[in-house]
């Protein structure tokens, strides 16, 4: 992979037309990807470019496969045994599928929030600083001050400061969330997917989520999975409607929740399906 | 009816029925220690001495001394071709005396019959001396004589702790000192022996080896001459006691362990002296035939075998449950490893023993030998049972154990785990390391536990593969490489059967086997202790993981 680091200081986060995106404006492009559960086809050609520094969501009723695609930015189906896959997925125009990918530093440039909290059962420390540990850092210093900037950037470090060195299981379920977007965010990868990140929480906790998402964008570029409509018209820029793994409709969110192209899309959004 | 109905359907009757089992499970575990312990702790406490004035059928007088052992009632009708008279009784009581003595008459035990007995007394001035060799003495000190000269018997306490001094220097110097120079010595004969062997025996060689044997044996002569001097200081005093049957017998101080006048003990110097034989029969070491003394090098064979198992055994099961569960494909060749690994579990341990025996012993240990050891063949070093093989054949009989409950416990862990460590760009072998190993510990302890639990109590294998009735040496001491895992070892539950089956004197042996049971159960329950509060602690670590 071309080791390019996210120049954080020209991104910008004004309104793109997606459709008409140059090259530098594209962090990731999807081509023709499709993908297969066994004999059962879970993607149907999905082609799109998802812009940088801006929020993407991912909508559509369950089993429509939008966590399918999001797995797929950063590799985790390849945990699935009976998962193929066919068609590009370019990251700096280079194909995440290609032959000589080395997933893991893939995936250390793509990273990946679930639906539950999952920290591990270790420090509020060692789960920020996990991933640098991963690459070799040991400098205390270095790991200290890191772990203070991620917990700032994912609005927890005045919440933790005082314990950071106690175990990461004894925070409530929005403080995990926000943990472990920490982490992820600690080795300062390009592309941040959300798979439901609220999904799993209240809602005081799920306000404090979708602010935090809207200062993500301002460094990386967010894709997020909802379920939740609403969501979706909050946070993010842009917005895909999925449907039986196709991609129905893709545009700038206001356009899509306020003059959708598509029969389904409207159907959708206005709840006569979900 | 109606009634019955309504009772069978709130359950309660299931919840009787396993109260029950749990009951009955309680009762048999607590039974079961209260009768070893029981049974094995009065063997360390202090008891009475009895003079029993008897009149046999013929009418001749005789005394009997000793410790009550054991009563029993049994049917006059068993009595009377005897001739005693019952006075009619239907049952009539007898005792098992332990008379010692074993100089004097042929069993240190008899029966004798209640009706017989004309008068029974506690005399304060009766004592029991327990000796080096033939057993316990029971009868009244008549004198005590210093380097030849009688003296008061209150001097006898100090000369018993001189006499102690002295066995203890005496056995400092015969195992520490004179078998370093011995060990030496035989390490000379190998070096010489490789060198024949390698032709590279030069006569200079020859000469520095015939130098170091002469240096090591002068300096035995004078260890010898030192031991010599000590053997003959300890047996300056000597006592000469009174027996039941009025002999006078000479006794050396050398001989004398301990002399106690178990009559003239109050409750709180009963309980002093309980404590110090139950401290002495866990530190000493065997005599007689293993049925007197302590059991020491038992009890270190059987934690340094069971610890060395562990330590083979928990990486092994591990390595095995990681392949099994995160490498291996999910297909029919798995299935089967996996139903072989349990069917392992299965097999006799016996035949473990065997396999341990062909496999470690004589082709692993025989190559060993031809290998690295070949100046001391014919005799075997490695080629002949000991504790390595020993431990080796019990880690293959719990491999089974630790894979299933490794592989249970790598089952059980949420796949989010994995996900989150992974998307941090971690590969599965950090991902393992990192997270999933320490979130499994528990289980591993689990497996380790079980493990423990399986194989401190096997002793079927380990007569084939390293366990001896009266090992000379402990597997540790201080010639280097210090851990001599060559070494046949002892081991409590091959002690058990040893002395309560294979030692002549059985009356003398019960005791002794209730207390080795005791000692055992003891210290595997120790050990899993150990273990569990390990456990524990991982647990209460990784608590909230549990879902």
């Amino acid at each position: 992979m071309i080791n390019v680091k996210p120049e954080t200081t020209t991104m910008q986060n004004k309104a793109v037309d997606i459709h008409n995106l140059t090259d530098d404006q594209v962090a990731l492009e999807i081509k023709d990807l499709n993908l297969f559960y066994g004999d059962k086809q879970a993607l149907q050609n999905i082609s799109m470019k998802i812009p940088k520094g801006q929020v993407t969501a991912f909508i559509g009723p369950s089993g429509c496969g939008k966590s399918t695609l999001l797995r797929s930015i950063n590799r985790m189906n390849d945990l699935v045994d009976i998962c193929k896959i066919t068609g590009e997925i370019n990251l700096h125009g280079e194909n995440i599928y290609g032959k000589h990918v080395d997933v893991a530093q893939l995936r250390r440039k793509v990273g990946m929030v679930f639906q539950r909290p999952n920290p591990f059962p270790k420090s509020i420390y060692e789960n920020v600083v996990y991933g640098l540990r991963l690459i070799g850092q040991k400098n205390r210093r270095v790991l200290d001050e890191a772990c203070e900037k991620a917990l700032r950037a994912a609005a927890l470090w005045d919440e933790v400061k005082d314990r950071i060195h106690d175990s990461a299981l004894g925070l409530s379920g929005g403080q995990q969330q926000r943990l472990v977007i920490a982490r992820a965010i600690a080795i300062e990868p390009e592309v941040l997917l959300l798979d439901e990140p609220t999904s799993a929480l209240d809602p005081i906790s799920t306000l404090v989520i979708e602010e935090l998402i809207t200062e993500l964008k301002q460094k990386y570029t967010v894709v997020i999975v909802t379920h939740n409509m609403q969501q979706a018209a909050r946070v993010s820029d842009q917005t895909a409607f999925m449907y039986m793994g196709d991609l129905i409709e893709y545009s700038d969110t206001n356009t899509l929740f306020t003059t959708p192209q598509k029969k389904k899309t409207e159907d959708y959004i206005t709840g006569r399906y979900g | 009816m109606n009634n019955l109905n309504k009772w069978f359907k709130s359950g309660s009757p299931w919840v009787w029925l396993s109260a029950g089992g749990v009951t009955l499970s309680l009762i048999s575990v607590v039974g079961l220690l209260l009768l070893i312990a029981s049974n094995g702790l009065s063997y360390f406490w202090p008891s009475q001495l009895h003079q029993f004035e008897m009149l046999d059928v013929e009418g001749t007088p005789s005394t009997v001394i000793g410790e009550i052992y054991d009563v029993e009632s049994i049917p006059a009708e068993q009595l009377i071709h005897t001739g005693i008279d019952v006075k009619g009784a239907e049952f009539v009581e007898r005792y098992l005396i332990k008379t010692g003595n074993r100089e004097l008459v042929n069993l240190d035990f008899r029966w004798i019959a209640a009706p017989l007995i004309q008068q029974q007394s506690q005399p304060k001035d009766l004592v029991v001396i327990e000796r080096r060799t033939n057993g316990n003495f029971y009868g009244f000190i008549e004198q005590v004589y210093m380097d030849g000269k009688v003296v008061e018997l209150s001097q006898l306490n100090r000369f018993m702790d001189r006499v102690d001094d002295l066995q203890d220097e005496i056995f400092e110097l015969q195992k520490t000192d004179i078998g370093a120079i011995n060990y030496d010595l035989e390490r000379i004969r190998l070096k010489s022996r490789k060198a024949e062997i390698d032709g590279e025996l030069t006569p200079q060689l020859t000469a520095k080896f015939a130098a170091q044997t002469k240096q090591l044996k002068d300096e035995y002569l004078t260890l010898e001459s030192k031991l010599n001097k000590l053997r003959d200081e300890v047996q300056r005093d000597k006592i000469v006691v009174r027996s039941m049957g009025g002999e006078k017998v000479e006794i050396n101080l050398e001989q004398v362990i301990h002399i106690s006048f178990n009559n003239q003990l109050n409750m709180l110097e009963k309980i002093g002296m309980f404590f110090a034989q139950i401290g002495n029969f866990i530190f000493a070491e065997p005599r007689e035939a293993n049925t007197e003394g302590g059991v020491f090098p038992a009890i270190f064979g059987t934690v340094l075998m069971v610890l060395l198992m562990t330590v083979i055994v928990a990486p092994l099961g591990v390595v095995a449950a990681i392949y099994l569960h995160e490498y291996a494909g999910n297909n029919a060749f798995t299935k089967l490893l996996r139903i072989a690994v349990i069917n392992l579990a299965g097999v006799p341990s016996i035949v473990y023993g065997v396999f341990g025996l062909g496999f470690f012993v004589y082709m692993v240990g025989g190559s060993l030998d031809q290998i690295f050891y070949p100046e001391s063949l014919p005799s075997p070093t490695f080629g002949s049972p000991g504790v390595l093989w020993s431990a080796l054949t019990l880690a293959i009989l719990t491999l089974p154990v630790v894979i299933v409950s490794t592989e249970e416990g790598l089952a059980r862990i949420p796949a989010s785990m994995r996900h989150g460590s992974l998307a941090l760009g971690a590969t599965k072998a950090e991902t393992l390391w990192r997270i999933i190993l320490p979130i499994a510990s528990p289980a591993i302890m689990t497996g380790i536990i079980l493990a423990i639990a399986r194989a401190a109590g096997e002793v079927a294998p380990l007569m084939l593969v390293g366990v001896v009735k009266m090992a000379p040496t402990l597997p540790l001491d201080g010639n280097f490489p210090f851990l001599h895992l060559e070494r046949k070892f002892m081991h409590l539950g091959f002690h058990i059967y040893d002395v309560g089956f294979q030692s002549p004197n059985v009356e003398a042996a019960r005791p002794l086997v209730y207390a080795t049971a005791l000692l055992l159960v003891t210290i595997i329950v120790a050990l899993n202790m150990t273990a569990v509060s390990i456990r524990n602690r991982l647990r209460e670590k990784y608590r909230s993981l549990e879902h």
